[in-house]
């Protein structure tokens, strides 16, 4: 009772304040002079109570594993025609809202998902990994088996090579989700797979791995051994939890800053040997046809990169006023090792400065980028340039157009542009001849 | 030097006025900076201990000592001897190790026909990759393509490029770009079909192998793949197919070459092979178009795809409702009114589900319990106390509670 009195007197209040403020208004407006606060309309936010602030919330563990508020619903991954076969959603992907991201890791929820024969549900008591050929001891592990050698874990991003495929020859996503979405980035734990070669011992004339996947596609991606000793690992846990089925739950191969396609899912099996498999992943497809008419094939690391998340055509500038000081930040990422920093252009790339790294920054993981703007209401080309300490630049269209063309599918990693108008809006636009 | 340059570039980027003119000044006046010698390459922040500058991705490798690797610790104890799982048997290696090499090793035994693989095709591939292998259901296309070759055996088609107006498309058929056809047969094997991979035999792999093979006119040791020819493992690694070549950088080692050492030194050479950028600051020029020469324009987006699910919505509101089916709407209101004080006794009021304690509520007659409910009685309020709650779902949720605490 006392509360709902509370409540209507505080509504009371604020209609009084409404005459007042109404009397306020006509004054100052006779007198020509405004003062600004008194022209505020006072906020029902703040003069009512609230629904959750007079009522008993829910049970404290209401739901056993916890999701995101329900207004959070449209902060999803999403998907098109576009993104699949036919229209058929088992041999599809989904797109990372990176629009919606904070930080460097992406929740496991949000990850953006690649499946050529569909989400396998593994059991994980029926499964085994084998690991043999070109070694003296072949062994079978159970999960539980795996899981006895010591774990590392590493934040690493995860990106399709095929991020960005659909723009070589001009933009085609009015969306940062669509444009860009084909990537993550997570903790993931698991085992180096160094360590467990130690004890099999690797024979002098392996030279290549064979992962291969137990889905339906039978996903089989040929690693060369320098890579497998150097940090390639068996992933078990991302952001501390077990794998998603759609993240190749119980284990998938990470084979950190490659492609995300030689990151088996759903392993299987891992053989040893002395020539490389020539699976169809790494031959009819994965392949980057140059302008030469000759393919690169085993195309490992996904070349420096980055983009402008906000402001972004999801998130646009349409809210500022001309003055407001607002942060342009972003991502940068590189499999070639670690982000030194990200050049920002406002005209298009006839120009560049500086932008400011912060947060974490790791090896082949995301990398924060932030710069300070007054808004100014004028149109804008926004262009964000990494580089890294593999001594890689970010390329222009036209730079990798030059070397490989415009039909490669595979690792685009030019610089890209958003139009900024005048009214603060965020289109998709590339600066290329 | 680099830092009081460093300082200047910060204090210049704060102010906007100068942003958009583009007269920021850069280190040593020259309008490129060198990735390397960047002053932020300077900061402790991002700049690891580096092992192998030349690794095999092109990339940089990262020293791991004294427990170090990068901004990462890790345990540096010995860890040789640990040792968990069992050997693999014979038998279980024979069943999982059944991929096949370029060379046909692996290859297992069986035979198939290319009139077998047509009826095979017909009847389960199809319906998704067109007749003879042709396409055109938005699945790929597996067969044509034009395989002719240029001076330098390059397949002419797969030069297409489609930019500067030029539309056709360079086909990525079996016939013009598969390197090796022991792919196909792999691949076929454990993918294919693709709602019931692993279905097929091997001598049934063989005949689709030999039907597709044949569409694209492949000959094996001259001879044409007629209705009648029936390929095997020593047939099938016999066939050349017209891109055996057109992949690089070499991963078989040719001319005694060392595999390992060609792709090193292909991502080695970076700008060259794969394309990379500068670090130009000022006053930057990015020519290109056909002659190499055409200033770069601003191009927008042609076709703007809408055909997105879920569609694009950034709104934080309340989710379209979706009936909960596992829970009915009595039970759902009784969780948000009323359990609080029924889930135990302990609050004084009858428990749901204790029999007993209802069984003396009821003798009150259902009616009666009902409309205390509604207008509040002792310590219950009325209501529950939410007043949002109609009568009728009052009636509603304490039918649900008494058949919830009945014998059944």
């Amino acid at each position: 009772m006392n509360k709902e009195f509370e409540t209507e007197e505080l509504a009371s209040v604020s209609r009084r304040n409404f005459f007042k403020r109404t009397a306020t208004v006509s004054a100052a407006a006779a007198a020509t002079i405004i003062a600004p606060a008194t022209l505020l309309a006072d906020d029902e936010n703040i003069m009512h109570h609230t629904k959750w602030g007079t009522s008993l919330g829910k049970e404290c563990n209401y739901n056993p594993y916890g999701l995101p508020s329900k207004y959070e619903h449209n902060v999803v991954r999403r998907t098109s025609p576009l993104m699949s076969s036919a229209g058929d959603m088992h041999a599809a992907i989904s797109m990372t809202p990176l629009h919606e991201l904070n930080g460097i890791i992406t929740p496991n929820g949000l990850h953006f998902t690649r499946t050529h024969n569909g989400v396998a549900e593994v059991d994980p008591n029926k499964f085994r990994l084998m690991i043999h050929g070109l070694v003296e001891k072949t062994i079978v592990l159970t999960l539980d088996q795996l899981k006895r050698y010591p774990s590392e874990s590493r934040v690493l991003f995860l990106e399709c090579p095929s991020n960005g495929a659909a723009e070589w020859k001009g933009p085609q996503f009015g969306s940062l989700q669509f444009a860009r979405g084909m990537m993550a980035c997570t903790e993931w734990t698991g085992v180096r797979l160094s360590t467990i070669l130690d004890d099999l011992g690797l024979k002098p004339e392996a030279k290549w791995m064979l992962a291969e996947g137990s889905d339906g596609s039978e996903m089989s991606r040929t690693l060369p051994i320098e890579k497998v000793l150097d940090d390639c690992m068996l992933v078990y846990a991302q952001n501390g939890e077990a794998l998603r089925d759609e993240q190749g739950y119980p284990v998938r191969l990470m084979a950190p800053g490659w492609e995300a396609n030689l990151c088996v899912k759903w392993l299987k099996r891992l053989e040893f040997g002395d020539k490389p498999w020539y699976a169809k992943e790494e031959t009819s497809k994965y392949t980057a046809l140059t302008a030469s008419g000759l393919a690169i094939q085993h195309f490992y690391a996904l070349e420096t990169n980055s983009i402008i998340t906000s402001p972004c055509p999801e998130k646009p500038w349409t809210d500022l006023k001309v003055g407001d000081l607002v942060e342009i930040e972003g991502l940068a990422w590189s499999g070639h090792g670690t982000i030194r920093g990200v050049d920002i252009s406002f005209d298009g790339g006839k120009n560049f400065v500086e932008a400011h790294l912060k947060g974490l920054v790791l090896p082949k993981a995301w990398t924060r980028f932030s710069y300070m703007y007054k808004y100014e209401g004028k149109p804008l080309l926004l262009q964000s340039r990494s580089y890294d300490d593999s001594d890689n630049v970010q390329p222009t269209v036209n730079q990798e157009k030059k070397v490989v063309g415009v039909e490669g599918v595979y690792h685009r990693n030019a610089i890209h542009t958003w139009a900024v108008d005048a009214k603060g809006e965020v289109t998709n636009v590339q600066v290329r001849s | 030097m680099f830092k009081l340059d460093h300082k200047f570039i910060l204090i210049g980027a704060s102010a906007t006025a100068i942003l958009l003119t583009g007269c920021l000044s850069s280190p040593s006046n020259a309008n490129e900076v060198s990735a390397v010698v960047s002053p932020s390459s300077n900061a402790a922040v991002g700049h690891y201990a580096i092992k192998n500058k030349t690794a095999i991705d092109g990339g940089v490798t990262y020293e791991r000592a004294n427990g170090v690797e990068t901004a990462y610790r890790y345990n540096e104890q010995n860890t040789k001897g640990v040792s968990f799982g069992r050997v693999a048997t014979a038998n279980e290696i024979k069943a999982w190790d059944i991929d096949a090499l370029p060379d046909g090793t692996g290859l297992p035994e069986g035979e198939g026909s290319v009139e077998e693989g047509d009826e095979l095709y017909e009847a389960q591939c199809a319906s998704c990759h067109g007749d003879f292998g042709s396409g055109g259901n938005g699945y790929p296309q597996l067969t044509g393509g034009n395989q002719e070759k240029d001076e330098n055996g390059v397949v002419k088609t797969l030069k297409n490029q489609r930019v500067y107006g030029s539309t056709d498309a360079p086909k990525r058929t079996i016939g013009t770009y598969w390197p090796v056809a022991t792919t196909l047969f792999t691949y076929i094997r454990d993918a294919m079909p693709y709602a019931t991979p692993k279905s097929l035999t091997n001598s049934e792999t063989y005949a689709i192998v030999a039907y597709l093979l044949a569409q694209d006119g492949i000959k094996i040791d001259g001879v044409e793949m007629d209705d009648e020819f029936v390929l095997n493992a020593e047939k099938l690694s016999k066939v050349v197919l017209a891109n055996r070549n057109g992949f690089y950088p070499d991963i078989d080692g040719k001319n005694g070459t060392d595999a390992t050492e060609n792709v090193r030194a292909f991502f080695a050479d970076r700008a060259a092979n794969i394309g990379s950028g500068t670090r130009c600051m000022t006053d930057c020029k990015d020519p290109g178009g056909i002659d190499g020469k055409t200033e770069a324009s601003v191009v927008k987006i042609g076709y703007e795809m809408s055909d997105v699910s879920p569609a694009y919505s950034t709104v934080r509101d309340l989710p379209p409702e979706v009936e909960d089916k596992s829970i009915s709407k009595a039970e759902k209101m009784y969780n948000d009114s009323c359990k609080l004080c029924h889930a135990t006794d302990q609050m004084g009021a009858p428990a749901v589900g204790d029999i007993a304690a209802w069984r003396d509520v009821m003798v009150k007659g259902q009616e009666k319990v009902i409309y205390n409910s509604i207008n509040g009685m002792g310590g219950m309020p009325a209501k529950g106390g939410n007043p949002d709650l109609l009568p009728s779902d009052v009636k509603l949720i304490v039918e649900w509670m008494i058949d919830s605490s009945k014998e059944h």
